[in-house]
């Protein structure tokens, strides 16, 4: 492999481990408010992505613009989700029940989709589509970059959301002890549901950047959730930064793969890695204090 | 040890673990002693459930070992140090509630190997001594109720047998008086005497002073996650240290 | 306390005096046994059609991995959506077995059932490292990864041109081999439901649930839980291997994409809860609910994504309502609204209360009162 060629394959490593990075925080949000495992989180990813094209066909705007749309769409959603159905469950079989709801939700997104939108695989053009920046002599798409930067800018407000505001320190004490939250006055059930619909605005988020350069079908979620449930298995459950450290390790490592063993090989890095991490170190590689009991 | 002390059952050197920041048990020290009736006591969070939950290996300490019987069972699996010969109990009782209750005494019945897969879930002689224990503790009755349809008190004491269906040495109870009735309270007590006087040594954690005083031959006060006091109930009831950490004085 | 528990006694003895009404019941459900077997090894005479017959079939194969699934599902409290691992690799096994190595077909059934076995060790070592959560996640990666390899690695599998299964019984007409099927996964469905039945009244068995109602409770009294979770796990991939295996004699083309899955591990799952996990017949019955659905949607509905939009709505609807499936809820209706039963078996401890209170007998003791009233917490979460 040359070095240039490793160079941009880094790059782009980097690129798509911010997305997973972003998606992945999502996921340990709901994790660790309520200790859900959110199969529908990708299928979510590929709804705002369905979104997004349909947006853009309909309008012919910017895809970026449905945004405002989804982003707010999804956070009510992710409320709606956690005190409708959620919250529901038994807290004695939770763990499981909730992966077998999330699992029925995203069957259902996947069927919809299918229904409304047909099973077609969807492509939005962009004037910029094509575009390519120079950076250090490796050559990167622009919607790439675009989506990295979205992705970024995201994670970075969420990491501020949870560091600075009174609502991030409420969650993350209802995520680290949520008895011991309840006692000092925190309504851990209202934090759970804005925590869900956070995640699920990562999911709109991401599904936008998605868009930009991707080619969408119904069923593509499946290719989203292995890897991310082997990303937040290796960061730890729970663990925020944990995880985005994963998110780019294992997505820089799926980039340099790829060049030399193709696509359908570099995903299996994913799955060695989530084999290896149980083997060793079950907890996970980055923090993730809560993972040893789940 | 001087000549006439029972000999050690279970210690422990340097127990240490921490939670995030917190030392829940830091570096406690403490040995058992054969055929007692120990208690372990102590403000709310000095440790005693993690310790508790450290020695009968529920958790993996940080640092420090437990021994049993001169035998090193730090951080072994749970089962294999139940089958040592340490019975529990857990705080807030817990019994596997949607089977029933002689289901839930031969769950205690020591594994045949192969054997397990087929055949009944208990042998004759199994299901007899099930039994036994069950009319010792007055629910034989109601042996074939789902453990969910018991009430509190009821589920203490299956919880109890079950316990004794494994043949411990020593039975470890978490707050065996927490939450039941004067009457069952004085029930529990007197089990646990009579079989401590049948061998079994105990290790009780317990808020209730009145049957700790009353019941137990050896105290062990706990305060932020090791010992700071042990000796007979009326030495430790005297001892200004446990007043100032158990009372707050 | 003594005096509590004495009047109970003397209670519980009048209660169960009318037990002896328990035989007929036992008449009933053999009767009932009977009429379901008969109706179900019927069917092959029963359906208009090859098409029909075939699909019924295919609902014996969703009612055979369903009751596989329950080996674990059901026993153990883990739920793995990633049964389609071992169904393809059973599947896809026999198909080498026979094709590259010109094995018996049934050799290479079951040679494909122990491969599964071995394979599946690693694995169950793996996910059962850690609780619930990790364990899905793995199940779940574990079906991902192996579509991926069964797509790519086409020198062995096909790819998605297929893999082609020789069949075992040249000589039959289409029906005929349709017919030969149905009694075959019959069969094996009666071996997998007899080795239910065993385990569930073992002692292995009573660990195992042990382990669903409360696993730390479970390890402190001394059960091995790992290895029993392993075993159990192990048995469940053997009988999905197997019945994978005897899809592929019987459907003869394989497609990665629809032995590997997640769907129909999803199906298993649904299949298994609707009916009750915790059921020896829970599986099958909700096969043949789900199954036969499943079926008349591909046959009105055809290519639409309907049928994936209808599994989703009764699973989610199964979470919510009725999580202990189908069996225990008609069973409590039956008890509410039909005869008045008195056998102990079917008498809790609050009704036993109730039913002295009722009689006059004596009621509880003043201080038992308020144990009574105290939720009976299972101290779960901590």
């Amino acid at each position: 492999m040359s070095g240039s060629l490793l160079f941009q394959s880094l790059v782009l490593g980097v690129l798509l481990g911010g997305l997973y990075a972003l998606l992945a925080a999502g996921l340990t949000l709901y994790f660790g408010v309520m200790r859900v495992v959110m199969i529908a989180h990708s299928a979510f990813l590929i709804l705002a992505a369905y979104l997004a094209w349909y947006f853009n066909d309909q309008t012919g705007w910017d895809p970026l613009l449905s945004l405002f749309v989804t982003v707010p769409l999804f956070f009510a959603a992710g409320v709606g989700m956690q005190r409708l159905l959620i919250a529901r469950l038994r807290p004695a079989t939770l763990t499981m029940m909730s992966v077998l709801l999330t699992f029925a939700v995203a069957l259902l997104i996947e069927g919809m989709i299918g229904l409304i939108w047909s099973g077609t695989q969807r492509r939005i053009q962009l004037p910029y589509s094509g575009s390519n920046v120079e950076f250090f002599g490796a050559s990167i798409a622009v919607v790439k970059l675009v989506a990295f930067v979205l992705a970024g800018a995201s994670l970075g407000l969420l990491y501020l959301l949870l560091t600075k505001s009174r609502f991030g320190r409420a969650l993350r004490a209802t995520i680290q002890h949520k008895e011991a939250a309840q006692l000092v006055g925190i309504k851990t059930d209202r934090v759970a549901g804005l925590g869900f619909g956070l995640g699920l605005a990562t999911a709109a988020v991401g599904g936008t950047a998605l868009a930009l350069d991707a080619t969408i079908y119904p069923s593509l979620h499946w290719h989203w959730v292995g890897p991310l449930m082997a990303i937040i298995v290796v960061g730890g459950l729970g663990s925020v930064p944990g995880t985005a450290i994963a998110a780019m390790v294992l997505g820089i490592g799926q980039s340099l793969l790829q060049v030399e063993f193709g696509t359908t090989w570099a995903q299996t890095l994913f799955y060695i890695a989530l084999f290896v991490t149980l083997m060793v170190r079950p907890q996970g590689f980055f923090g993730g204090r809560l993972a040893q009991r789940f | 040890m001087t000549a006439h002390e029972p000999p050690r059952s279970l210690e422990t050197v340097d127990l240490t673990k921490s939670f995030g920041g917190v030392r829940a048990v830091d570096g406690a020290t403490v040995t058992f002693r054969h055929g007692r009736i120990n208690a372990l006591i102590g403000p709310n969070g000095s440790g005693k459930t993690t310790f508790f939950n450290c020695v009968t290996g529920m958790i993996r300490p940080d640092a420090g070992t437990v021994t049993y019987r001169g035998q090193q069972i730090t951080g072994r699996p749970p089962h294999r140090i139940a089958r040592a010969g340490i019975g529990r109990s857990f705080q807030l009782c817990r019994v596997f509630p949607r089977m029933t209750v002689l289901e839930n005494m031969l769950v205690a019945v020591r594994p045949a190997g192969l054997r397990d897969l087929v055949g009944g879930a208990g042998s004759p002689a199994e299901t007899d001594k099930a039994r036994r224990l069950l009319v010792r503790v007055g629910i034989d009755h109601l042996e074939n109720v789902e453990a969910a349809n018991l009430s509190y008190g009821q589920q203490k004491l299956l919880e109890l047998a079950g316990v004794l269906m494994g043949d411990p040495d020593t039975i470890m109870l978490d707050e065996p008086a927490g939450g039941v009735n004067p009457a069952l309270i004085g029930r529990i007590g007197t089990l646990i005497r009579e079989l401590n006087d049948e061998g079994k040594t105990f290790l009780v954690v317990e808020h209730n002073m009145d049957m700790v005083m009353s019941l137990s031959h050896h105290v062990v006060v706990f305060d932020r996650g090791r010992p700071i006091a042990e000796g007979t109930p009326s030495a430790v009831r005297a001892d200004p240290r446990v007043l100032e950490a158990y009372l707050g004085i | 306390m003594p005096n509590a528990s004495d009047t109970e006694r003397t209670l519980v003895a009048a209660a169960t005096a009318p037990a002896g009404r328990r035989v007929p019941a036992r008449a009933v459900r053999m009767l009932a046994f009977t009429v379901c077997a008969a109706l179900i090894l019927s069917w092959p005479g029963l359906a208009p059609n090859p098409y029909i017959l075939s699909a019924g079939v295919m609902v014996a194969s969703y009612a055979c991995t369903a009751t596989a699934w329950n080996f674990m599902g059901g026993f153990t409290g883990y739920v793995s959506l990633g049964h389609a691992a071992f169904f393809g690799l059973g599947a896809y096994g026999t198909g080498v077995l026979i094709r590259d190595l010109d094995w018996p077909p049934f050799a290479a059934w079951l040679a494909a059932g122990v491969i599964v076995v071995l394979i599946t060790v690693p694995v169950g070592i793996a996910a059962l490292r850690v609780r619930g959560a990790s364990f899905v996640i793995v199940s779940i990666a574990f079906v991902l990864i192996l579509l991926l390899v069964a797509q790519t690695w086409q020198d062995l599998t096909g790819g998605s041109d297929g893999l082609v299964v020789p069949r075992p019984f040249p000589d039959l007409s289409r029906p005929e081999h349709h017919r030969a099927f149905f009694y075959l996964f019959v069969a094996l469905l009666a071996v997998m439901l007899l080795a239910w039945w065993a385990i569930d009244r073992s002692r292995f068995g009573t660990g195992l649930k042990a382990v669903r109602e409360d696993e730390d409770k479970a390890q402190a009294l001394g059960v091995p839980t790992r290895n029993y979770k392993l075993v159990a796990y192990l048995i469940s991939a053997f009988f999905t291997g197997l019945s994978g295996g005897m899809y592929a004699l019987w459907f003869g083309d394989l497609d990665p994409i629809f032995q590997f899955s997640v769907l129909l591990g999803a199906y298993m799952v649904l299949m298994a809860l609707l009916g009750g996990v915790r059921h020896l017949y829970g599986p099958l019955l909700g096969a043949l609910i789900v199954g036969g659905a499943l079926e008349y949607f591909e046959l009105e509905f055809g290519g639409t994504q309907l049928h994936l939009v209808a599994a989703a709505v009764l699973l989610g609807v199964v979470v919510l309502v009725t999580p202990d499936g189908i069996i225990p809820a008609v069973r409590d209706l039956v008890r509410r609204f039909g005869p008045q039963d008195s056998s102990i078996r079917e008498m809790t401890a609050a009704e036993l209360l109730a039913h002295n209170r009722a009689s006059g007998r004596g009621g509880p003791p003043p201080d038992e009162a308020p144990d009574e009233a105290a939720a009976p917490g299972t101290g779960e979460e901590r």
